[in-house]
């Protein structure tokens, strides 16, 4: 604590803002749930008996294959050498961490019976007995540290792109004579265990070590419900159950994962008993998935915001009475009922419902026209004209929603608005090269928060040195580095809460919806979608 | 010169292109906006981790010290690894070619055997009904875009009468002559046969309506020829006249746009490709494309440089057994 305390604001600020890598703008990996087991006490400890990530497993063992189809094929089948939601959605079927999350986002156990924070810093996981990986070699401690060291520790095997997912997390090694591994920290790291529980899947250190780079890419060797069966790169991925599992073996008997980048040839699949999963169903598409008889709608509000940047060191955007203009001047709720056919959430500050640090004080800007008019006068920009930055394809009907943005901020009388579409590449290469003053003044971006911790999105957002800012302000920066070094679980949530009012007040952003996540499902298949964008097999089972 | 000669000396050219398009896409990688460590590194990464990464992939190295590599590791087979799976670059483009072959090939065949009969009916029964419907057909097949010819293709055949999958490959075309050849099953053929009819009309469409075209109007241009007059003359019989001389001489712009369309199929069906979700090689030189994926991209345009050069090769080997003027 005490050397936490003595770090200045802007070396804290830079560390969790680059490690705050719980998320990404760019459709990353999810995750979810609120760190129930964060403590500052050395003597605080959470156990439990696990029963892991999901709530189902195989009652039934008979024949019940499966088919998910997703918009692209994983990347890679390491585990640990990607940053995507579809890869994550295969791995994590053969790959395990040491916690996880229900599907409401509830941390849990997994490959870790028992977790306590030892010191400041430092805190401990005692590993379950019984685990065999897939290779049929039991699990160790070794093969946990070797795990998180390859994640955090360049040279060990990769420099692994989720090295900022474990925020602040500087190393592992075993605790001699007893079946655990010590993590450290640098500093007090408060929401270690939550992104434990998101993140870092383990794998076997002999494994690994014995395979080169592109092998380990090509094949997997986890500790979870199904084994690599057959994968042929970027066409399909076949897993089988592990009738070895440490948990029930799994109902599902064989997952098969596809990719269709276009959604009306995903619903033709489904329509067509071809696959039985299907993920992101345009709002276009749902009143056929409803109507066939064959298959249904699953959807569930995500971890991902989207929003509109306003760069706070640019006119018109450095004036707060201009940025809350703009608020004013949006019909959130047509945009929702219009574009996205109420698949989606209005928001008014950066953290989500359910999220640590939500204020539910806190309501979305209801539309204004006249209100956003005065403001604008008050401002002194009337008469200007802005030029709104959007992806094109990269979120749920991004374009339209900047179109409708747009739209409705040139029916204000003393601005006037238009859309420029750009290649995500070249605009998150801007976002990121660490110099602000590249950055469009004006943009549309989105952003998942995997962990249910406001600090993960405001640090690399919206703080004076976080990785993809585009505001600056002392009293969000002093807040929220009081938040992250505080012990106190109430405290800290106050004054996350607290500095969310502030950013509501100051608007950054125009914050506009929270995505969901809209899967269609076969009527053979019983399973609910998840809040981390995530799909787990291990829930499935045959419906009745 | 000798048909070998000619030949050798279309290859040296061909190896020339093909270093070409290396070189002009290791210019362009240098002049694309957005790096490829956007893709691969989270947009909240830290400087550290993007040098990291940097230094992994190799990209903190001078432009010609990684030139001189890459051609290095070329010429002995080495493509190098794709930025975002980490695996071998052939690996992934090899995987996909045979997808794309068999689509390009089908969609040629769909093409050639509609569009010569076609063109030929049409210009030998010119202003007559045949004539009227191979033109509207033509007109019809020029004008409907791909993509909205393969969703409706998928939305009557497929999802409203089930003849066909919607989508995917299915299986390929080697392992069901494999099957047949082997199990003496027929089921592995009619499998690829289902999966391939749609895409390959759909993406034959507007070939046969091309091809359509042209042999009419060659047709109709060489039918009106003093050669055909004087075989007619002649006392030719009206079939001899037309098949084989006035159909092969068509045929010689016929040969060449087929060969220019198939080497342009094997890397430009990227939209069939999507609405049947068929894993060609077009689908992923535009997903490397856009993650920055250079190795991967190279790699695809090398063999899609590769594909046109052969396909050049064969057409002019074609183009001088139908006018063995073009030897000499």
């Amino acid at each position: 604590m005490a050397q936490d305390e003595s770090a200045s604001r802007r070396t804290f600020l830079k560390t969790a803002g680059a490690a705050a890598a719980t998320a990404s703008v760019a459709g990353c990996t999810g995750g979810g749930g609120q760190d129930t087991s964060t403590t500052t006490s050395g003597s605080d400890t959470t156990t439990d008996s696990g029963t892991g990530t999901t709530e189902s497993g195989g009652e039934n063992m008979g024949d019940f294959p499966v088919t998910i189809t997703q918009g692209q094929m994983p990347s890679t089948l390491d585990p640990q050498n990607h940053r995507e939601t579809p890869t994550d959605n295969v791995v994590l079927h053969a790959y395990e961490g040491l916690l996880a999350r229900d599907r409401k986002g509830k941390a849990q156990a997994e490959l870790a019976t028992e977790w306590e924070r030892t010191s400041d810093g430092v805190v401990k996981f005692q590993l379950r007995e019984g685990v065999t990986f897939h290779s049929g070699n039991d699990l160790t401690p070794e093969d946990v540290a070797f795990s998180i060291n390859r994640i955090v520790k360049e040279d060990v095997s990769i420099a692994s792109p989720q090295s900022d997912q474990l925020s602040g997390v500087t190393g592992a090694s075993v605790v001699d004579g007893e079946r655990a591994v010590e993590v450290q920290s640098d500093g007090l790291n408060p929401i270690v265990f939550s992104l434990f529980a998101t993140y870092c899947d383990i794998m076997e250190k002999q494994w690994v070590q014995d395979r080169s780079k592109s092998e380990v890419a090509k094949d997997m060797n986890g500790t979870g419900p199904f084994k690599l069966e057959n994968y042929q790169e970027n066409v399909q991925v076949r897993l089988s159950r592990n009738e070895d599992y440490w948990r029930e073996p799994a109902a599902v008997s064989t997952l098969t994962f596809r990719a269709a980048k276009e959604s009306s040839t995903r619903v033709n699949q489904l329509l067509e008993g071809e696959t039985d999963v299907i993920v992101n169903v345009p709002p276009q598409e749902i009143g056929r998935v409803k109507g066939s008889g064959s298959a249904r709608i699953a959807a569930v509000p995500s971890t991902r915001i989207i929003y509109n940047a306003m760069r706070y060191d640019a006119e018109p955007f450095s004036s707060p009475k201009f940025r809350q203009a703009m608020n004013y001047a949006i019909d959130l709720n047509s945009i929702l009922e219009n574009i996205l056919s109420g698949f989606g959430d209005a928001t008014g500050q950066p953290t989500l419902e359910g999220f640590t640090g939500y204020n539910s004080n806190v309501s979305a800007y209801a539309a204004n026209k006249s209100r956003a008019e005065t403001l604008v006068e008050e401002s002194g920009h009337a008469g200007v004209s802005i030029t709104l930055h959007t992806p094109v394809g990269r979120y749920l009907k991004d374009v339209e929603i900047a179109q409708a943005v747009s739209n409705q901020i040139n029916q204000l009388s003393n601005v006037s608005c238009s859309v420029k579409q750009r290649d995500f590449g070249a605009l998150a290469g801007q976002l990121t090269d660490g110099n602000l003053e590249t950055s469009p003044k004006f943009y549309l971006i989105g952003w998942g928060n995997a962990t249910f911790d406001a600090s993960q999105t405001i640090i690399p957002l919206l703080t004076t040195d976080g990785a993809l800012t585009s505001y600056s302000n002392e009293n969000v920066d002093s807040t929220i580095q009081e938040a992250q070094n505080t012990g106190n679980a109430d405290q800290r949530s106050s004054l996350l809460q607290q500095t969310n009012k502030t950013l509501h007040d100051e608007a950054p952003w125009i914050f506009l919806n929270r995505q969901y996540s809209v899967y269609g499902v076969s009527q053979s298949v019983a399973w609910q979608a998840r809040r981390d964008e995530r799909i787990d097999a291990y829930a499935m089972e045959p419906k009745q | 010169m000798s048909m070998g000669r000619f030949l050798l000396k279309r290859t040296l050219q061909g190896i020339f292109v093909i270093w070409g398009v290396v070189t002009a896409v290791f210019l362009l990688r240098f002049i694309t906006p957005g790096s490829p460590i956007t893709f691969v590194a989270p947009l909240d990464a830290s400087q550290e981790l993007r040098q990291q990464i940097a230094r992994e992939l190799g990209l903190n190295k001078p432009f010609y010290v990684q030139y001189l590599d890459y051609l290095f590791n070329l010429l002995q087979g080495d493509m190098g690894y794709s930025y975002i799976s980490g695996t071998e670059a052939s690996n992934l483009i090899f995987a996909r070619l045979p997808a794309t072959l068999e689509l390009a090939v089908a969609a040629s065949i769909v093409a050639v055997v509609l569009s010569i009969p076609l063109g030929v009916i049409s210009a030998t029964r010119r202003h007559e009904p045949a004539d009227y419907a191979a033109t509207s057909f033509s007109l019809v097949g020029i004008s409907t875009p791909n993509f909205w010819l393969g969703i409706m293709l998928v939305l009557l055949l497929s999802v409203q009468f089930g003849f066909f999958p919607t989508s995917r490959r299915g299986i390929g075309l080697g392992p069901a002559l494999g099957m047949l050849v082997t199990q003496a099953k027929i089921s592995g053929l009619t499998t690829w046969l289902s999966h391939i009819t749609l895409p390959a009309i759909t993406l034959g469409t507007y070939f046969t309506a091309l091809i359509t075209r042209l042999t009419r109007s060659g047709m109709l241009d060489e039918l009106g020829k003093p050669y055909v007059r004087a075989s007619r003359a002649k006392g030719l019989p009206e079939t001899l006249v037309r098949y084989k001389h006035a159909l092969r001489n068509t045929l010689i712009p016929v040969v060449t746009v087929l060969g220019l369309q198939l080497g342009t199929l094997i890397g430009g069906a990227v939209i069939t490709e999507a609405v049947f979700a068929w894993p060609g090689l077009g689908t992923l030189l535009i997903n490397a494309i856009n993650a920055r994926d250079w190795p991967l991209i190279q790699g695809s345009l090398i063999v899609i440089g590769a594909g046109f050069v052969i396909i050049n090769i064969f057409v002019d080997a074609l183009y001088a057994r139908l006018n063995p003027q073009v030897v000499h």
